[in-house]
């Protein structure tokens, strides 16, 4: 069951692997990008107002933004990694080849993008141990358990707005406007870089719409509070009704796109 | 007929074109394009079969159809007794496909890790692959470039390689749309051998795309002549052009269907 979705990680990580002055650059961002941010909590840290407006989350700017910065790069990759993927593959052309196998259309999609994840994770991994290690983070009491069970409902969440933005892909080709809309929108409103309460009561209000602002509040809260899900429930919970609308949804809209794709015999086009 | 593997029937394809904003005053009309119109072949259990046309004749729209890749606007077929549309995994575990199409693989992989990747595709087992590979490998004649990026094979050796992940799985029938496009005639003639060698001698059923006379004259059991998306005819080389040879034969087909446009 598993040997298909292995050969795609396998296949996705040799070919990673094969530029690799690309594959150290991406790290060597990761460390510039941290230690750019540390420098930001240094200026922005001490003022009380920036320790007021985070105080639910220990007051330190710099923890705060980086566990923003972190987890945004699931944002990134499940909103993009499914059309992104899928573009590439009709690009390269390797798309109808796989088509041609017995393999199922959901089946490449969603084993395609298991590098980004895995990739993504890497990184996620390496911003935290950055930060732990030579940054001052503190991540002594964080409940991980918490922690875990909201970024796994972070992925499928934001995994649904990507199999939308595929299926979009899959018709139009490019120019897709679902992922630019929420990525931009979620980075603006989410509190990513600063919490969502210095937001006016209207865009803090328009803030609920997007599951990033339930996922960093309860990743914050488990990593840097140490809260549990007794604490963290109501955000768990609306990361689950948001799942539970927008996964079937996304897959009736998928596979709307995938007959039409084949009817115009436009499957493989770029 | 039992010993019949592919069979069509009145099999078309439409497709729809809608002016959208090159025509503002009428986004919603649209034009509709045959390419291929109420085909019916029967191709049997062993044979290697010709699809004979001029470029843009609906010999890729048809292959791709009954590859499952696109879908047919109006008509039935079966592969390998499966129905085209309604058992769609069956038909694609039956067939492989080969095309000219050599950005079907992953350039920055080896030819060995690219066989890998789509033998699990395949369906096919670890150990299986392990087996299978080398034997393919050597059946193509590549065996010493497997480990070799497939960025840095020749044109021929790209081809081998498409022939290789098509024997892969041993499937029972081989599409091949424009197998020998781009190769020197050494590197053609090693693929019509293969092909009648290596193919229909272990019984394999070929339908091969061509707009080459003479490797239809040459390779195939019988041919199929399309043009502006109708099958013209269909037999047995020698039945279909009497005293001709195929080329006056085809240009005949298609000067007729012209005059008659």
């Amino acid at each position: 069951m598993l040997r298909k979705p292995l050969a795609f990680l396998k296949k996705d990580f040799l070919m990673e692997i094969s530029y690799r002055f690309s594959f150290v650059l991406q790290f060597a961002s990761i460390f510039f990008s941290v230690v750019l941010f540390y420098f930001v909590g240094q200026l922005l840290g001490e003022a009380p107002s920036v320790q007021r407006s985070i105080s639910e989350y220990g007051g330190d700017y710099f923890s705060f933004v980086l566990i923003g910065i972190a987890f945004q790069n699931f944002l990134s990759v499940g909103l993009g990694s499914f059309s992104n993927n899928i573009r590439a593959e009709q690009m390269i052309g390797t798309l109808e080849a796989m088509l041609v196998s017995p393999t199922r259309l959901p089946t490449i999609v969603l084993s395609s993008s298991q590098w980004s994840f895995a990739f993504t994770s890497i990184r996620v991994g390496a911003y935290l141990l950055l930060g732990g290690l030579f940054f001052g983070v503190s991540f002594g009491g964080a409940r991980v358990l918490p922690a875990l069970t909201a970024l796994v409902l972070t992925v499928v969440a934001f995994s649904s707005l990507g199999i939308i933005s595929a299926s979009f892909i899959m018709i139009f080709k490019k120019g897709d406007p679902i992922a630019w809309a929420i990525s931009t929108s979620s980075t603006l409103l989410g509190g990513v870089y600063y919490p969502i309460t210095i937001l006016p009561d209207w865009l803090q209000i328009a803030s609920y719409a997007f599951p990033i602002t339930y996922a960093l509040r309860a990743i914050r809260l488990s990593l840097l509070q140490g809260q549990g899900f007794s604490q963290v429930g109501g955000d768990l919970g609306a990361l689950v009704i948001f799942s539970a609308i927008t996964l079937p949804i996304s897959l009736l809209i998928f596979r709307f796109a995938v007959r039409r794709a084949k009817r115009d015999g436009s499957l493989a086009y770029y | 007929m039992e010993n019949t593997v592919i069979q069509t029937n009145k099999l078309t394809k439409q497709f729809i074109k809608w002016r959208g904003l090159s025509s503002p005053r009428h986004p919603f009309e649209k034009k509709i394009f045959t390419a291929v119109r109420d085909v019916n072949i029967e191709v049997r259990r062993g044979e290697i079969f010709g699809l004979l046309g001029p470029n843009g004749a609906g010999k890729t729209t048809l292959t791709k159809m009954m590859c499952t890749l696109i879908l047919p606007s109006s008509g039935s077929a079966t592969i390998a007794g499966y129905d085209l549309v309604r058992q769609q995994e069956k038909v694609k575990a039956s067939i492989a496909l080969v095309s000219s199409e050599e950005r079907s693989f992953y350039w920055r992989l080896t030819g060995r890790q690219n066989l890998e990747f789509f033998a699990a595709l395949r369906g096919i087992s670890r150990e299986k692959a392990a087996r299978r590979i080398p034997e393919v490998l050597d059946q193509v004649g590549i065996t010493e470039a497997a480990n070799r990026r497939f960025q840095e094979y020749s044109t021929g050796m790209k081809q081998r390689l498409g022939l290789a992940r098509g024997l892969l799985a041993d499937p029972e029938i081989f599409f091949m749309d424009e197998p020998t496009k781009g190769l020197d005639p050494l590197a053609t003639k090693h693929i019509h051998d293969f092909i009648r060698e290596n193919l229909a001698a272990r019984g394999k059923t070929v339908f091969l795309a061509t707009h080459h006379l003479a490797e239809a004259e040459h390779v195939c059991d019988r041919v199929g002549i399309m043009y502006d998306g109708e099958m013209k005819a269909h037999g047995q080389v020698d039945e279909l052009v009497g005293d001709f040879t195929l080329a006056d034969y085809f240009h005949d087909i298609i000067s007729e269907s012209t005059v008659e446009h």
